[in-house]
């Protein structure tokens, strides 16, 4: 087909160009930049390295030493604790061992949900374009190892922006930040000392601290898979978009829902109100917001919880959208 | 893993498998030996219809085990007869599901920057709409909880922690929040 309009409005072929010169470049940006952001969930795993990194939300800050390796098909695991009380986890393929600090009260199974689709299902399966403006932020350097960096802006109100740095050769996530609506970051991980590669030898993955041992075989075929999204006699009003069903944590009493959007993360605790009297409102510990207050349904209250990484107004209101509606059910004690 | 089962598998590459023996097939408590096993299976099909499967490491048996919950309401009323024909078909939806979601992800985002920023809007619409009880969130100072409060609130913390730690696919991150959870200091 001609295009006469063309010949007529020379204008409109200008005015297509300059578009064109604008639109061409954001877009292949952010092709990139998703390029980038696939290679993330197969290097977390796939890639070998070893070093000490940090940690910091709030006032607290926390460091790491960690060997990493993906050996004949098995992930390869050995973390320890490097301020506090003593303590390590090991694990080698779905076998964790952990050797705890004092205070540590970690539950093992929880640690590595390895239920059907656990890392496809965040790192893959949710489309974290459709809820994040993906960019490149150029290049930089993080602990001796060039990197690039993208960044992650929310595109609604509900959620936090997100900032990662990847090393170029490998794709491993090396920092990491939360930022809030003014810039402000609100938790950030770095490793300060990394050395990727192969060669890490055998003696870097054996349990070296003396203590409390717990070693757990992580079973795939765990009823977990089933109980997600579930909940009993209470139901969730609203959530933001996006945010999709995902492995729920189990509480002492009582249910919890998670829920992800690939990238954030929050869970929903609804249990009957104990001794304990809390109060209605946030309690802010960097990215991370609780909010609790207390519902009464039937003569009874309960106290409905979320935990997640969400600015304190979204939390205060998926935790005003719960709904109970069975307070028999809504108490029964989980599995 | 038994004949029976490894028949089943067998049955399920030909897309000729019925409903119980794939359920059996799905409570079987060594999940890692059957998916090892499909997978080989899968490898040595692929090599001689040279096709590429795009994720090779995928594990589908939660979204057949979805369809096959999914189906089995209409399973029960319609007879043997259809029991057939649906079992033809649900092994499809579960492939389908799964290759969608895979093309719903970030290979496709580049495109939708316009249609997303449409579904947005009545995202923004709401939060005007909220804009009125968006007055501040009341803050609870956490130095301000006593002993018994604190105990409940990190128990929240360390089970919100535990759920969205290394399965969640955030590797070192997922284990710094978890520590930090667990360890306290604040």
């Amino acid at each position: 087909m001609q295009t006469p309009t063309a010949h007529r409005h020379p204008w409109s072929t200008a005015l297509l160009i300059v578009l064109m010169a604008f639109a061409v470049p954001v877009l292949s940006d952010e092709q990139e930049a998703s390029d980038w952001l696939k290679r993330l969930g197969p290097a977390l795993n796939m890639t070998s390295y070893q070093g000490v990194f940090v940690y910091a939300r709030g006032d607290s800050v926390h460091s790491m030493q960690i060997a990493h390796r993906y050996h004949n098909g098995v992930v390869e695991e050995r973390l320890v604790l490097q301020d506090g009380g003593n303590g390590e986890i090991v694990r080698k393929g779905m076998n964790v061992v952990c050797v705890l600090p004092e205070r540590g009260r970690v539950k093992l199974d929880q640690v590595i949900p390895s239920g059907p689709f656990a890392e496809a299902l965040t790192s893959q399966l949710v489309p974290v374009s459709r809820w994040y403006r993906a960019e490149m932020k150029g290049e930089d350097r993080v602990a001796g190892y060039d990197v690039v960096s993208v960044a992650l802006s929310a595109r609604d109100a509900y959620r936090y922006s997100h900032r990662l740095w990847l090393e170029k050769t490998t794709g491993l996530l090396v920092k990491s930040q939360v930022r809030n609506a003014d810039g402000e970051v609100l938790e950030h991980f770095q490793f300060t000392s990394l050395r990727i590669g192969n060669d890490i030898p055998d003696s870097e993955f054996e349990i070296r601290t003396e203590g409390r041992e717990i070693a757990t075989t992580l079973d795939a075929g765990k009823p977990e898979a089933s109980r997600i999204g579930q909940m009993d006699g209470w139901h969730l009003g609203w959530r933001p978009d996006g945010f999709m069903p995902a492995a729920a944590p189990r509480s002492g009493k009582g249910q919890a829902v998670a829920f992800s959007d690939g990238l954030a993360a929050f869970s929903v605790f609804v249990e009957p109100a104990g001794q304990v009297d809390m109060p209605t409102g946030a309690s802010l510990i960097g990215a991370t917001t609780v909010y609790m207050h207390q519902v009464n349904k039937g003569g009874s209250g309960f106290l409905v919880t979320v935990v997640g990484e969400l600015p304190p107004h979204t939390a205060r209101q998926v935790a005003e959208s719960v709904r109970i509606e069975n307070a028999v059910a809504a108490r029964s004690e989980s599995p | 893993m038994d004949d029976r089962l490894r028949e089943t598998l067998s049955a399920m590459m030909d897309d000729e498998a019925d409903e119980l023996s794939v359920r059996r097939l799905l409570s079987h408590d060594r999940q890692d030996e059957v998916r090892a096993q499909w997978q080989r299976w899968q490898d040595v099909r692929d090599l001689m219809h040279e096709t590429h499967v795009p994720a090779d490491r995928l594990d589908i048996s939660k979204g057949v085990r979805e369809v096959l919950d999914g189906r089995h309401s209409a399973l029960d009323r319609s007879g043997a007869g259809a029991l057939r024909a649906s079992t033809r078909r649900w092994h499809w939806p579960a492939v389908a599901m799964v290759a969608m979601a895979l093309l719903v992800g970030f290979g496709a985002g580049a495109g939708w920057d316009s249609s997303a920023t449409g579904t947005v809007q009545p995202v923004t619409a709401a939060t005007t709409d909220a804009a009125a009880p968006q007055a501040p969130v009341r803050e609870i100072a956490l130095q301000g909880l006593d002993e018994e409060q604190w105990q409940q609130m990190s128990r929240y913390l360390l089970e919100h922690a535990q759920h969205n730690s290394v399965g969640a696919g955030r590797g070192a991150v997922g284990y710094a929040r978890l520590v930090s959870a667990n360890g306290g200091g604040y």
